[in-house]
């Protein structure tokens, strides 16, 4: 699977120039100490140009609520990357959607642990939603569809 | 034959009363800023009960709170009807009335007692306190001391975090806090004598927060395991693995030199290493110059030794959770449908069946044994996460984990399970009624990790 992904990202980047993303993308991701499919999506992210430093927390459901994600939309971790909060095993073609459109959000999140989801074994068996949110107190909205 | 027994002399027996009631803590000591908590006789922890192996106890619990409360003697071995779990062993103790709990500590060793009704909660704003129960004769330490360990979450004004149940914690490694204290203060260092022999009894009251606790520059020697003596020995590497309502008895012999310090390190989490507290030697001469060299063995309780040739073969399965590859699809939560515990949902299961809460009237027993039969049990952990199994009314022979024996003949009440572990233990049903077994990460507990089983 991620393998797919890799060759999905590639693809991406060599069809649509991004020279805004050239270079090395910092990230901090902040995970349960005990998740282990945290560690396989920021290993996701650095194939895909990312660097991620990685904290483990025991406050994680603090941290993504202070981050202003949505209670019932959790993901599994919480990244700050670039003035943005990615929440979850969000494909990486979204998280560049993401940096380079720079919509006035305070950041999207994929809730759960989908099965087939970069850092997660097993197929894909849905369409994944991932919403947009603010910390304006209004509803989130669909950011993207994959 | 009971009519025939003259009724007990009030001297007979021990008789003593906890309130339950709203208080305050005081982390940093008597003088720091208070933080609102639930309280057992107005102190944090609760106050320390030293009980006498053998001897009758009456306690009355008096519930101070706007909620119905129980309290679980934990680990003690004790009738049905006093073991605290609302609905199955006893009505709820609404708001303003009283419980009397009776009992005779069968088993001298270290216990501790807690509530048993909206665990979460309840536990999580302080109700927890030590219970010791004496040995008729006392070992020869030169200090006893107790720590009872509790993790507590709380927000940047000192005050304890709402969010109690939130689905992540439920369906990860629980509610884990940010502030560890011990016996209801941040620890200070624990002065020590040189040469000195410590006897510490350390019991985790925490919600979530597993422990594992080096002790720089000396050798802990476990004596005890949840209350029960075991063969003396040293820890693997050196580390004291304390899971959720856990207790181990210690004895560590003072061997540093007058005015050394030596760090009490917790690093269970993986890059979350942090120093729980420091020994802090006296600068004066030793205490004494060689080491006490009295026997370290504490006295075996009677326990029921289980007939393995003859045992009744049981099973329980632990499964669900994160990343719990989709075997809660029938019962509400799983991978690849969001997150398991949505919507108050249940996140665990055990033989794909999710008890959830504190316990309630009519759960049905999950398997029965006949008394006296000795029960060969297999725990079995499906999921991703860890889980300390707590079994009520009983201690359990823990036989093997993971196929290899485990060794120092060791009983415990709560038995760690790490991710995907298989346990063996054994146990005699010498005791009636309808027990309950379920991981005392209250979280997962309140989200479906909790059966019932019934002693004829």
């Amino acid at each position: 699977m991620k393998l797919t992904y890799v060759l999905t990202a590639l693809g991406l980047a060599i069809a649509t120039p991004l020279p805004a993303l050239a270079a090395t993308i910092n990230a901090v991701m902040y995970k349960n100490p005990q998740c282990s499919c945290c560690e396989a999506y920021a290993a996701y992210l650095e194939e895909n140009g990312f660097k991620v430093d990685i904290k483990p927390v025991n406050n994680l459901s603090e941290i993504s609520s202070d981050a202003g994600v949505p209670a019932d939309l959790e993901g599994c971790h919480t990244i700050m990357v670039d003035g943005y909060v990615v929440d979850g095993l969000v494909p990486v073609e979204i998280v560049k959607k993401l940096l380079t459109e720079r919509p006035a959000i305070t950041g999207i999140t994929l809730a759960g642990m989908p099965a087939g989801a970069p850092g997660m074994g097993g197929e894909k068996t849905e369409t994944w939603t991932v919403y947009a949110f603010t910390k304006d107190g209004k509803a989130p909205t669909v950011y993207a569809t994959e | 034959m009971s009519a025939s027994l003259p009724p007990a002399r009030a001297s007979a027996v021990d008789e003593r009363r906890i309130k339950v009631a709203p208080g305050e803590a005081r982390f940093s000591g008597e003088d720091g800023p208070p933080t609102a908590a639930w309280t057992y006789n107005g102190t944090i922890p609760g106050p320390a009960l030293r009980l006498r192996q053998g001897q009758p106890v009456r306690i009355t619990v008096e519930n101070g709170l706007n909620e119905d409360t129980t309290v679980h003697w934990h680990g003690i071995r004790l009738p049905n009807a006093m073991d605290g779990v609302p609905g199955l062993t006893q009505p709820p103790i609404k708001p303003g009335e009283s419980f009397v709990y009776e009992f005779t500590p069968p088993d001298a060793g270290t216990f501790w007692y807690h509530p048993h009704a909206d665990s979460l909660v309840q536990l999580g704003r302080g109700l927890a306190g030590p219970l010791i129960v004496e040995e008729a004769e006392p070992a020869a330490f030169d200090r006893d001391l107790f720590w009872l360990l509790q993790d507590w979450r709380l927000t940047k004004d000192g005050q304890i975090a709402g969010g109690f149940g939130n689905m992540m914690d439920a369906s990860m490694s629980g509610r884990v806090g940010n502030l560890v204290t011990i016996n209801g203060t941040v620890p200070a260092d624990l002065g020590v004598r040189a040469g000195e022999r410590l006897r510490l009894r350390l019991a985790n009251a925490s919600l979530a927060r597993m422990m594992a606790l080096r002790f720089e520059g000396h050798r802990p020697v476990v004596l005890a395991i949840d209350g029960q003596p075991c063969d003396p020995h040293e820890p693997e590497d050196g580390r004291l693995v304390l899971a959720p309502a856990m207790r181990i008895d210690i004895v560590l012999d003072m061997r540093g030199d007058p005015g050394s310090r030596h760090a009490v390190i917790d690093d269970f989490y993986d890059g979350l290493a942090y120093t729980l507290t420091n020994l802090a030697y006296d600068k004066a001469f030793p205490f004494r110059s060689h080491p006490l060299d009295a026997p370290l063995a504490l006295p075996r309780n009677p326990l029921p030794e289980p007939a393995l040739a003859n045992a009744v073969r049981q099973e329980v399965v632990l499964q669900g959770g994160m990343m719990g590859g989709g075997k809660l699809a029938s019962v509400g939560g799983m991978m690849g449908m969001g997150m398991p515990g949505m919507n108050g949902g249940a996140a665990w299961a055990i033989n794909g069946m999710s008890m959830t809460g504190d316990g309630h009237a009519g759960m049905a027993p999950q398997f029965t044994l006949e008394r006296g039969a000795t029960c060969h049990l297999t725990i079995r952990n499906e999921t991703a996460w860890w889980h300390p199994m707590h079994i009520h009314g009983f201690s359990l022979s823990v036989l093997s984990r993971n196929s290899a024996t485990v060794p120092h003949r060791q009983w415990q009440d709560t038995v760690l399970l790490a991710p995907k572990d298989v346990i063996e233990c054994a146990f005699v049903a010498d005791n009636p009624g309808n027990w309950m077994l379920h991981c005392h990460v209250a979280d997962h507990q309140m989200a479906g990790l909790m059966t019932v089983f019934r002693a004829t």
